[in-house]
């Protein structure tokens, strides 16, 4: 290639901006079906956006004597975050409150039967005997009719 | 967050000129509609919440990627069937682009000659030839850096590339242009 055929940078640059005016005549060109399906294709993002991002208002302002809708999506993510937040926590504190509670209540109830065991005249390891239950067992069948004749 | 209007503003400014950009990219007018499209589609869906300033870059870079996409659909499609289509979608492109300057021709004529409105469209025409005969790459860096007016770094950010390389594709593309368009006597 010959030297004198190779553009300088302001050269080059000129030439390109000369180029680039020319495609942009080639717009004003364009068919009128293209630039129609161009605004659909506008008109269908700008309508799958608003779908996408409900303006939700969160709160109501006085101004100018008119009540207006405030807030929007920024506040409305926050409170659908917290919202979905708050409830996860508050389950998770009443099963903990829950499993704490029924700890005490069996402990409760394990103490108070240990205390009566203690407190009792009859020693724990008399029910451990077969001839104590045994006479238990006799004990009550002749306590049956003893309580019907007094009857 | 760019509010309707603003999008819809937006959209409005860049729809032809990307319409164009991946229609020398595709060389099928269908399928660069439907690029511009999911394009405009992806940036209203995925980033409405940004906002309006930064909606021109992120739309060069969602439609560089969704050309992309294209090619490599393309690519896929003709490994498994014939390529008759892309000829066909070729040529019709070809055809329409004539028809339209005939047609476009008429309606101009009370503003310009018909001789002066035949060679205008001849001009650009040839133009948009040696764009699209231009590699990928350098084509995608010209249109970006010179007729999207993004600076070095914004173009390199949207190919994905380093700032040498866009400033080695648009010199590149610059002497190419330079060499066919005096081959056709279109620059002295």
């Amino acid at each position: 290639m010959n030297t004198n055929d190779y553009l300088s940078d302001a050269q080059a640059d000129l030439l390109a901006r000369q180029v680039a005016a020319q495609l942009d005549q080639s717009l004003r060109d364009l068919p009128h079906d293209i630039s129609e399906r161009l605004r659909a294709a506008r008109t269908r993002a700008v309508a799958a956006r608003r779908q996408q991002v409900p303006v939700l208002a969160t709160g109501l302002r006085l101004q100018k004597g008119t009540l207006v809708l405030e807030g929007g999506p920024d506040k409305m993510r926050f409170w659908g975050w917290m919202g979905s937040v708050i409830p996860l926590i508050a389950l998770v504190l009443g099963l903990f409150v829950i499993h704490s509670l029924q700890n005490d209540w069996r402990a409760d109830e394990l103490a108070s039967v240990d205390t009566a065991l203690l407190t009792d005249e009859l020693p724990p390891t008399a029910y451990t005997d077969p001839g104590f239950l045994r006479f238990i067992r006799a004990g009550s069948t002749e306590a049956a009719p003893t309580s019907a004749t007094a009857d | 967050m760019a509010s309707d209007s603003e999008l819809t503003d937006f959209l409005k400014s860049v729809e032809k000129r990307a319409f164009k950009r991946s229609l020398y990219h595709v060389r099928d007018e269908d399928a660069a509609l439907d690029i511009v499209q999911d394009s405009m589609m992806k940036l209203a869906e995925h980033y409405s919440d940004k906002p309006a300033n930064e909606l021109p870059m992120l739309f060069q870079r969602i439609l560089s990627n969704t050309t992309l996409d294209w090619f490599r659909r393309q690519k896929t499609k003709n490994a498994l069937f014939t390529n008759f289509s892309q000829f066909e979608a070729d040529d019709s492109t070809e055809d329409f682009n004539l028809l339209d300057a005939h047609r476009i021709s008429e309606g101009n004529e009370q503003v310009e000659s018909a001789q002066r409105t035949v060679e205008r469209h001849q001009s650009i025409q040839e133009i948009e030839t040696e764009i699209q005969k231009l590699p990928a790459r350098q084509r995608e860096a010209f249109l970006l850096r010179y007729w999207e007016e993004l600076d070095v770094a914004e173009t390199a950010a949207v190919m994905g590339c380093s700032e040498g390389s866009v400033k080695t594709h648009c010199s590149r593309a610059v002497q190419a242009l330079d060499k066919a368009l005096k081959a056709k006597g279109l620059t002295s």
